[in-house]
């Protein structure tokens, strides 16, 4: 009993010093729970983040509702200097698309970009196909089913973008993440998923395509979806910071040194090395034009296909 | 063998001794505590394992999740009130046991089960992981459907007495399941145009106001009555007798659970209700189920322990996470470099074999410190009714705003705490709403899913795979057998009214005629 | 017969099975695919509650003597603490709710009263916010308070 009293009020000491310089204190919102794919770089590009910027900062997670519901809150705070958002593509340029959110593309002053890893269209190493001709051709007798990490997600809307531009004859079956659908995958219950290189080597799947506009370093013999003979469609999985509108000029350009000299510390990079992000960093003005024009292709994807008015 | 034992050697390094001694006890406290649960507790303790190695953070973080899990059954003991969701088919039989002044032997099988359930679960795992990994590969939707129906037909076993009460309370949770997004066209569904309540219902906060705040309500009603005094917490492990005769009812629920936890997408909560609703039909004290039998703290506690290990399976074989707590393992690891996935066990057999060695001494660390950690609770516990009481709306504050970091789930906790209490004096049984909410969406996306597979033939369902059709002829046993038994059980009392009627009898006899019902 | 209307079991069925219906018309208006399920889950539910509310008036269980407790009073502020968090932060509102629950299960002498409020609320609010770094809602925007 008396050590944990002791242990109590070792605690209670470290708070109070740590109160006392709390005074300038970053809030990070990660909009997944944590331990999270998106979180855990977002947990891992925090300290070297907060310590270029010389302030305390703690990640907040607030999930639910595909990512929006932290988002939104990231665009509530318009003015509010002590509040960023870790965030992924979804929710800045697919969700606005889908439902009526408290937000758009305009409501946040774009800080950088972090990392992006192109998608792949893949198949499972036990079926026999192995190019996407042939998939093409086995779908006209019987058309395939292929999953993904939930309506609305970009594994769901790279593949209704090959089905919308190729002959391919396939459906969609959503799952709750990657992981159930790579269960499925496994069990045969789907055929064709659209992921990135995480998932392709973890579960070690055979790549038929890459939704980039050019071929992939390590996966030479993978042709683009523009070599197929579709129209160039680019998909990848990317992340990003973001701040409210509404703060300074000085402050806003605080954060993008933070965030250029964090993305290019060794540090983040090794982790990045070890987690497969791939690191893609772009300034605020260069960020800014890359969500809007993510945006605009998104959106006529999801009208293409029926998803969205 | 080398590895095996080269793994030993990194298991029981002081580091990793240290921090699963920290973890565990941490995990027991903060799942004892209602509103704190597993995935409250990773989050405390993710953050502290950057500058770990990766032994040192996995056995961290294994002692919060395995403690927790067991430490839920504390207070779903002692107060009624399940510390985790996982618990809540502990409180069926944990409660009525305290109120027959039990506790020490509640707790003392709630301890031994868990501990039971975890090490057999462990010992499957470094087994039989990849052939399991493999079966659970079989399941696809529409066998999870079928497995689903199943676990749902337990609502019937729960609500003796009401089930037609039981029945509305298991719609009602399976509804505030389907609030927010569907799973399948991502279409806002009950959210009648406000977007706060597009983000669904946590299941967290409706389980946080439906058993510690509608207890809060109850014991305030009567908070000047005897009976409201919280019972002295003691803990009298079973002797080895008494294990002997309930092992067929352990190993059950062990193998249950480590088979539901192997399961992508379920989850400990469900494994636990599978558990009871299948020693509600083999159990031979059956009849006894829900009056205070230890078979039933046994069903629950052995199989939601159980999933702790086997949830492991699917995320080291195959890379898939079991449920939220797995994932953020999964997280864990791949920050330290490992990425959990098909060539996980060749390449890193040594880390995966350390984490099992790793896994058996959080087991055991739980055991031990199942005494202290009952010691402090006693200690709380003993304090005034209204201290334990404004803790524990303190704490249902926390768990529910923490959950998602959204307020508005606090209104949810309330508003769910206002809506149990009524329904409780009102005689409805409030475990089928947490049932129809855990296994809500699992049945719905299921059905869903192998409707869009077999394209809309729902008759298709009963021939899709061998292991479909056993289930779903399962499912037509267990309804034929509840119909029969009701039936018999109506006449069996039209008979006894009718005698009792006719003839006056002695009371005593009367008395043996109940126990028998 | 307008007596028994007025039993709380009564009403309990009755007001389960008027949300339930509420609900099934939006069911019903939706979506055939999204709302395929919930029409499924409305119907049982409201099936249940119209049998569950024959089977309350057919029995009639006697009604307890109705006692005036402040017990209205605690989920009332349990519920405005709850709705005033969202733009209040958690800490102001957690003190007085403690502070009540507190008084009202009796502990009302000013020592452990004051000091109840301030370790249970406050304390436990300092340790997740401040010491765990859960971080709880906040009233000012750098998350001090």
């Amino acid at each position: 009993m008396k050590s944990l009293r002791y242990s109590l009020a070792t605690l209670a000491l470290i708070g109070t010093t740590h109160a006392a310089v709390a005074a300038d204190n970053l809030e990070i919102i990660v909009p997944f729970a944590a331990g999270g794919a998106t979180d855990i770089v977002a947990r891992s590009f925090e300290p070297t983040f907060s310590q270029q910027l010389g302030v305390t900062s703690v990640v907040r997670n607030v999930a639910g509702a595909s990512a929006t519901v932290g988002t939104a809150e990231v665009a509530n705070s318009e003015g509010n200097p002590n509040i960023i958002g870790y965030e992924p593509a979804g929710a800045l340029t697919i969700q606005p698309s889908l439902k009526k959110l408290p937000y758009g593309p305009d409501s946040f002053t774009y800080i950088c970009r972090t990392v992006s890893n192109p998608m792949f269209l893949m198949v499972s190493k036990a079926s026999d196909i192995t190019s996407f001709k042939q998939l093409v051709e086995e779908s006209r007798d019987q058309p395939f089913l292929y999953g993904s990490s939930g309506p609305g997600t970009l594994p769901h809307l790279a593949m209704a973008a090959t089905v919308v531009n190729s002959d391919l004859k396939a459906e969609h079956i959503p799952y709750s993440g990657s992981g159930p659908a790579m269960n499925a995958l496994a069990g045969n219950e789907i055929q064709i998923m659209a992921d990135t290189e995480t998932i392709l080597e973890n579960y070690d799947l055979r790549p038929l395509a890459v939704f980039a506009d050019h071929r992939v370093e390590g996966y030479d013999d993978v042709p683009t979806v523009e070599e197929l003979g579709l129209p160039a469609l680019d998909f990848a999985v990317w992340q990003g910071v973001v701040a409210p509108k509404g703060i300074s000029d000085e402050r806003a350009r605080q954060y993008a040194e933070a965030c250029k000299a964090t993305v290019e510390s060794d540090k983040f990079q090794s982790f990045a090395d070890k987690a497969k992000a791939g690191i893609a960093y772009l300034g605020p003005d260069d960020f800014k034009a890359f969500v809007q024009k993510r945006f605009e292709a998104n959106k006529q994807v999801l009208k293409d296909a029926g998803l969205a008015p | 063998m080398d590895v095996i034992l080269a793994a030993v050697g990194d298991a029981f390094t002081w580091q990793a001794l240290l921090a699963i001694v920290i973890g565990t006890w941490a995990g027991i406290i903060i799942g004892g505590l209602p509103g704190l649960g597993s995935v409250v507790g990773l989050t405390i303790f993710l953050p502290f394992t950057f500058g770990m190695d990766v032994i040192t953070s996995m056995a961290l973080l294994i002692g919060v999740y395995c403690g927790s899990v067991y430490g839920g059954s504390i207070t779903a003991i002692l107060i009624n009130t399940p510390g985790t969701p996982q618990s809540a088919a502990t409180v069926f039989d944990g409660y009525p046991m305290t109120q027959q002044g039990r506790v020490d032997e509640a707790l003392g099988w709630a301890t031994f089960a868990s501990f039971f359930g975890g090490v057999l679960s462990c010992v499957l795992l470094i087994f039989c992981a990849p052939q399991l990994a493999k079966f659970a590969v079989n399941f696809g939707s529409i066998e999870v459907f079928a497995l689903v129906c199943l676990a749902m037909l337990c609502i019937v076993g729960i609500s003796r007495g009401s089930l037609l009460k039981g029945l509305v309370c298991g719609m009602m949770g399976f509804f505030f399941s389907m609030v927010g997004s569907d799973p399948i066209t991502g279409a806002d569904r009950f959210t009648f145009g406000t977007y706060a309540l597009s983000s669904g219902l946590d299941l967290i906060p409706v389980v946080v106001g439906a058993f510690a705040l509608s207890e809060v309500f109850v014991r305030f009603s009567a908070r000047d009555e005897e009976a409201t005094t919280i019972p002295e917490a003691r803990l009298r492990f079973p002797s080895l007798r008494e294990i002997g005769r309930r092992l067929v009812e352990l190993l059950r629920g062990s193998f249950i659970g480590s088979f539901v936890g192997a399961l992508p997408g379920t989850g400990a909560a469900a494994a636990a209700f599978i558990s009871y609703a299948a020693a509600q039909k083999l159990s031979p004290r059956r009849a006894n189920l829900g009056k205070g039998e230890p078979d039933g703290i046994i069903a629950s506690e052995s199989s939601n322990n159980a999933v702790t290990g086997s949830a492991f399976i699917p995320t080291l074989a195959l890379g898939i996470p079991g449920d939220v707590v797995t994932a953020m393992m999964m997280g864990a690891m791949v920050i330290h470099g490992i990425t959990p996935g098909v060539r996980l066990m060749a390449d890193q057999a040594q880390t995966v074999y350390t984490l099992f060695v790793v896994l058996i001494i959080v087991n055991v660390a739980m055991l031990i410190l199942s005494k202290p950690s009952i010691g402090l609770f006693r200690y709380l516990f003993k304090l005034p009714l209204g201290f334990v009481m404004g803790g524990i709306v303190m704490f249902s504050f926390i768990g529910a705003v923490s959950v998602r970091g959204n307020p508005l789930d606090l209104v949810v906790a309330a508003l769910t705490g206002i809506l149990a209490y009524v329904l409780r004096r009102s005689g409805y049984p409030l475990a089928p709403l947490v049932i129809g909410m855990v296994l809500g969406p699992a049945l719905e996306s299921s059905l869903r899913r192998g409707l869009l597979i077999s394209r809309g033939d729902f008759l298709s369902f009963f021939t899709h795979s061998g292991i479909a059709t056993t289930l779903f002829v399962l499912i037509g046993l267990f309804l034929i057998w509840t119909i029969v038994g009701g039936v018999i059980e109506w006449r069996a009392k039209v008979i006894r009214t009718r005698r009792e009627a006719s003839s006056a009898q002695p009371a005593s006899e009367q008395g043996i005629m109940h126990d028998h019902h | 017969m307008f007596a028994s209307l007025i039993h709380p079991r009564v009403l309990t069925a009755l007001a389960l099975l008027l949300a339930g219906s509420g609900l099934s018309v939006t069911a019903w208006q939706g979506p055939a695919s999204a709302m395929l399920v919930p029409r499924i889950v409305l119907t049982i539910w409201c099936a249940m509650a119209l049998a569950v509310l024959i089977g309350e008036l057919i029995r009639r269980v006697p009604v307890k003597n109705v006692t005036l407790t402040p017990l209205p009073l605690l989920m009332a502020v349990v519920l405005i603490a709850a709705i005033a968090t969202a733009s209040l932060g958690f800490l102001l509102p957690a003190l007085p709710l403690v502070a009540l629950t507190l008084w009202l299960f009796r502990i009302r002498r000013p020592l452990p009263l004051v000091l109840g409020t301030i370790v249970i609320g406050g304390g436990l609010w300092f340790l997740f916010h401040h010491v765990l770094m859960i971080r709880l809602p906040a009233l000012l925007t750098n998350g001090v308070i």
